[in-house]
């Protein structure tokens, strides 16, 4: 992609997205729902997606200077409110999945300088490595802090021989300067899509998962393409009165548990939380 | 063909189809073992091979030992990724984080690769010819070792792997099997076993409306923790059980409890009796319940309870009314339980709950009969280790052999065993890894990872009937100097028993005769031939078997009233286990280092977890570095303020402080094991591992502590976890 190209199709770029029907005609749309509630914080999903992803571990020191490289993390609050008002969390731990939300209108699309990061027909968030310059104004914008930056040359390092040979070879082993970010597992998909087409239909629900959906334990984490309303992540976005292309839910009735983190701030998220229960008589 | 004249390659390739025979086939073209990626001749490959495409193929997780069934995604003859296998009841086709970093350890670049041996010269390496030479001289036909002069250590095994173990003892007229575990958990099973007839009970947990649990994180790392988080997830759906957690310092489960009560060490059981107390003043629980019982119980009132446990009386009324509210449920015990000098009644008291709330038969039932008690799993304990030690340093030891375990790292400092293995004149270790034992042996064998190696395991909770599970190669070795740890005793065994075992060429050859010659149990009627492919293919044979039920006792007990803590050590020390690094063996893979312990989001180090208004009262700030000194030592680490944590207690994680296990794991924190005093069950002699009591100094220093934890659970105002009152949630109407 060229600067001219990129000036030239800003209109492309710039479409604002959600809007009614979107996904009307199209064939997917990835989505997911993570029930906090069956979530237990044992971190098979995170594990799983550096087995899949070929993230680097990037030791202490690094990892001490926020350079992780986690797309999928386990974040761990204790309910800051409950946590002052007593003395111990007496209501457990509240643990939540934390990855890149593939956001409709997503605040690192419009600020990336080269077209790196920017929407793909399938609706995911999709990182373009050899567009990427490395200005990080992407990762500075999203509010979810999903988005890592190589800082180093992880090739010349994460994987003394012979760990290099659990690489991936389905997933680009990224080098100094760019960006990343979880992409929903793009490679199954794009393999999954393309055998499909190759047969004449589109995926059938659960033919294709994310490596953290596919090992959590408690299933925690359901993922589908929300285009086919067959599917059990759309039937569960309907169910739990999820809309798109809302900044905000209406609920029909009380007790409906499905939200979308910092959706005011109008990210229109492709990931759907169900909220965490207590027995409060317990 | 006969299987004498094949080596195990060619063996095989006679599989055709089946899964090990195609994946050893496609890589068998590749350059693996220099690194190097070569375009790939494939003249015959099987149908389904095809260059860029993973094909899957099933195998047994040896990580630990709940033996959950796993497929390797193979691709271009190297392994790449783990999986769940479906097929498996124990793993559903799910996986945690520890069983997919089967894969770095497999692919770990500080991997034994050459035999070792402690000569002259010190540690230098030898080849297999000298190996095999040695261990002919020491071990062959003419050693004059007998009974216990010989011993094997292991952790726990089960399957084939336990069989010609106790195969090549008996060569030597010895039963001398030394299976020791650091995390033991002797204490409450003996406890189980005499309460409720069986040490493992099959707990029906998506059958409970309510689970107390006494400090057992089944969903960390318990006895299957993938199953038991699958059957949680069952729980916590219409209509959803509740889950109750008492103990001293918040584990992976506690967290996801309704109700986390923190409770001091020791007296869970005390709190049980005030539990029984409540339930026992109705007569539809009383009934039938021992008069000894009801002496027993009756002194534990709320108030009394109260005042020893910490858990306010209201409390203990409102657990008592709940457990009476809610059938069936279910009532487990922990290691924080059962880790006193006087674990075993206080587990007891716990497992008692059970019996008079009469959950037996509902939410618990004994474990189905066994096919192959020769296969089941041999568990460890503290105790064996004791007894080989005073073996050891009386001289009575000749040969030590030592198999899936590492005293030398997870023995406490007042059992010598370095020192004592010096007294064995000969020393032989089965590593994939050089680790602190292996250190102080003289012959050192590499072995195949898991992933390369031939098995069967047997787990120890079978939830569905019984599965032998089978582990196959899912590549081709690494290491041409590596070698199976069957093929290594096998060869051993034919020099001193040739009669029997000459027959079998290889590891792979007295597996698959042993497992064809079971096929009349399983009722196959399938040729040998299939029935061993399809079980490659399955990772696994399956018995029916059904829950048995149990026996359960209410014997009379008696419960100490623990000591109050003294002046000198005001603390009660917590050790506590992660899920993923367990009793430290798997502190060298760097996925695990790197993933944020769950409740403190710690990484790659040692830390200290102390209650905030603890900390305040001390003046101590997160990352001051402390000195943790207990009777019989002490340790330095990082403050982290915790608020799961009973406020008298101080915590530290297991796992860390290797100064032999490779790179990602040596110099990384300390080692708590050894600060851990001379307290043992009082009924079983197993370690008490939470006994210890403990001083904590400032030192003055600080170090940042390196974590991934943010700040709160709100930005801009908005909650990030939202929770609902159960009641509240419609969860039957969800999809």
């Amino acid at each position: 992609m060229s600067l001219s190209n990129l000036i030239q199709n800003w209109n492309s770029f710039r479409t604002r997205r959600p809007y009614e029907g979107q996904y009307e005609d199209a064939p997917y749309k990835w989505a997911m729902v993570i029930d906090l509630d069956s979530c237990i914080g044992c971190n098979a999903c995170t594990v799983a997606c550096y087995a899949e992803n070929n993230l680097p571990v990037v030791g202490k020191e690094r990892f001490g200077k926020g350079q992780a490289m986690h797309w999928i993390r386990i974040e761990r609050y204790w309910g800051a409110d409950e946590a002052k008002a007593t003395e111990f969390p007496e209501r457990g731990a509240e643990y939540l999945p934390m990855l890149c939300q593939q956001c409709e209108a997503a605040p690192c699309e419009p600020v990336c300088p080269v077209g790196a990061t920017h929407h793909s027909p399938d609706g995911l968030n999709t990182q373009v490595y050899n567009r990427c310059v490395g200005s990080r104004y992407c990762s500075a914008n999203c509010p979810y802090k999903v988005r890592y930056f190589n800082w180093w040359n992880y090739p010349d390092r994460a994987w003394p021989n012979p760990l290099e040979l659990q690489l991936n070879p389905d997933v680009t082993v990224r080098s100094k300067g760019v960006m990343e970010k979880c992409t929903f597992c793009m490679q199954r998909l794009r393999a999954g899509m393309d055998k499909a087409k190759t047969e004449g239909r589109i995926l059938a629900d659960g033919e294709v998962l994310t490596a953290c959906a596919q090992a959590c334990p408690t299933s925690a984490i359901t993922f589908g393409n929300w285009a086919d309303k067959k599917s059990k992540v759309a039937r569960m976005w309907k169910n739990q009165q999820v809309d798109l292309a809302k900044n905000s839910q209406e609920k029909s009735e009380e007790g409906i548990r499905g939200y979308r983190i910092l959706e005011d701030l109008n990210t229109y998220p492709s990931v759907v939380y169900l909220e965490r229960l207590r027995n409060l008589e317990a | 063909m006969t299987m004498s004249n094949l080596d195990r390659r060619d063996f095989l390739k006679v599989l055709g189809i089946s899964g090990a025979a195609a994946t050893l086939a496609g890589c068998g073209h590749t350059s693996i073992e220099s690194g190097v990626e070569e375009v790939m001749s494939y003249v015959n490959p099987q149908d389904f091979v095809v260059p860029g495409i993973g094909v899957f193929y099933a195998s047994t997780c040896a990580q630990c030992g709940s033996g959950c069934g796993i497929m390797g995604k193979v691709r271009e003859g190297r392994v790449l990724k783990l999986e769940g296998n479906p097929e498996s009841g124990i793993s559903g086709g799910k996986i945690c984080g520890l069983g997919q970093a089967g894969v770095q350890a497999h692919y770990n670049p500080d991997r034994l690769r050459t035999p070792m041996y402690q000569g002259e010269g010190g540690l230098t390496p030898v080849s297999w010819e000298r190996a095999h030479q040695i261990l002919e001289q020491r071990l062959g036909p003419n050693s004059p070792l007998k009974g216990e002069q010989i011993a094997f250590l292991t952790g726990g095994v089960s399957g084939h792997q336990r069989v010609l173990l106790e195969n090549f003892l008996e060569t030597f007229d010895s039963t001398h099997h030394v299976a020791y575990d650091a995390l033991s958990t002797a204490t409450g099973r003996a406890a189980s076993k005499a309460i409720l007839g069986a040490e493992q009970p099959l707990w029906n947990i998506h059958k409970a409306r309510l689970i107390v649990s006494f400090g057992n994180d089944f969903l960390g790392n318990g006895v299957s923790p993938v199953y038991m988080a699958r059957q949680y997830a069952l729980f916590r759906k219409a209509p959803r059980g509740t889950l109750i957690q008492i103990e001293p310092r918040m584990t992976l489960t506690g967290g996801n409890a309704d109700r986390w009560y923190p409770i001091k060490p020791g007296t869970e059981g005390i709190l049980a009796l005030g539990i029984a107390h409540d339930l026992l003043q109705h007569e539809e629980f009383s009934k039938g319940v021992p008069q000894e019982v009801l002496d027993l119980v009756k002194n534990y009132d709320r108030d009394a309870v109260s005042d020893i446990t910490g858990i306010g009386s209201d409390a203990v009324r409102l657990i008592a009314a709940q457990l009476w509210n809610n059938s069936p449920s279910l009532v487990i015990a922990g290691p924080s339980v059962e880790g006193h000098s006087y674990g075993f009644s206080n587990a007891a008291a716990v497992q008692l709950l059970n019996v008079i709330l009469g959950n037996r038969g509902t939410t618990m039932e004994g474990q189905s009969e066994h096919p192959f008690p020769q296969l089941t799993p041999v568990l460890g304990n503290y105790q064996a280790l004791v007894d080989l030690n005073q073996k050891m340093a009386s001289g009575q030891t000749q040969a030590l052999l030592i198999y899936g375990t590492n005293p030398v790292f997870t023995a406490p400092s007042h059992l010598p065993f370095a020192e004592s293995m010096s007294k064995v004149p000969f020393k032989v270790a089965f590593v994939t890894h050089m680790d602190e034992t292996a250190g102080h042996c003289d012959l050192i064998l590499p072995l195949l990872s898991a992933l390369e190696d031939f098995g069967s395991h047997v787990a120890e909770y079978q939830p569905e009937g019984v599965e032998v599970m089978l582990q196959q190669p899912l590549m081709e070795k690494l290491y041409p100097e590596s070698k199976g740890y069957g093929d290594i005793l096998l060869s051993v065994l034919k020099k001193r028993k040739p009669e029997a075992y000459a027959g079998f060429p290889d590891y792979y050859s007295y597996l698959k005769t042993a497992m064809v010659k079971a096929k009349p149990v399983f009722k196959v009627s399938d040729s040998d031939d299939h029935f061993w492919e399809d079980a490659l293919r399955n990772g696994l044979v399956k018995w029916d078997g059904k829950p048995t039920s149990l026996e359960s006792r209410l014997p009379a007990l008696t419960m100490p009233k623990p000591a109050e803590l003294a002046t000198d050590y005001p603390f009660y020390f917590v050790p506590s286990i992660r899920p993923d690094m367990r009793d430290g063996r798997h502190a060298y893979l760097p996925w695990l280092q790197e993933s944020p312990e769950t409740m403190t989001t710690v990484v790659w180090d040692s830390w200290v977890e102390m209650h905030p208004k603890m900390a305040e009262a001390m003046q101590i700030k997160e990352g001051d570095i402390l000195q943790i000194q207990s009777a019989t030592g002490s340790v330095r680490a990082k403050a982290y303020l915790f608020p799961g944590i009973q406020p008298d207690t101080v915590s530290m994680p297991l796992g860390q402080g290797h100064t032999q296990l490779g790179r990602f794991a040596t110099g990384v924190g300390v080692n708590p094991y050894k600060i851990l005093d001379p307290i043992f069950d009082a009924h079983t002699g197993e370690l008490a591992m939470h006994a210890t009591r403990v001083a904590v100094r400032k030192t003055g220093e600080y170090q940042k502590i390196v974590k991934d934890e943010g700040p709160t659970t709100f930005q801009g105002g908005q909650k990030l976890v939202a929770t609902l009152p159960a009641d509240q949630a419609k969860l039957s109407k969800e999809i």
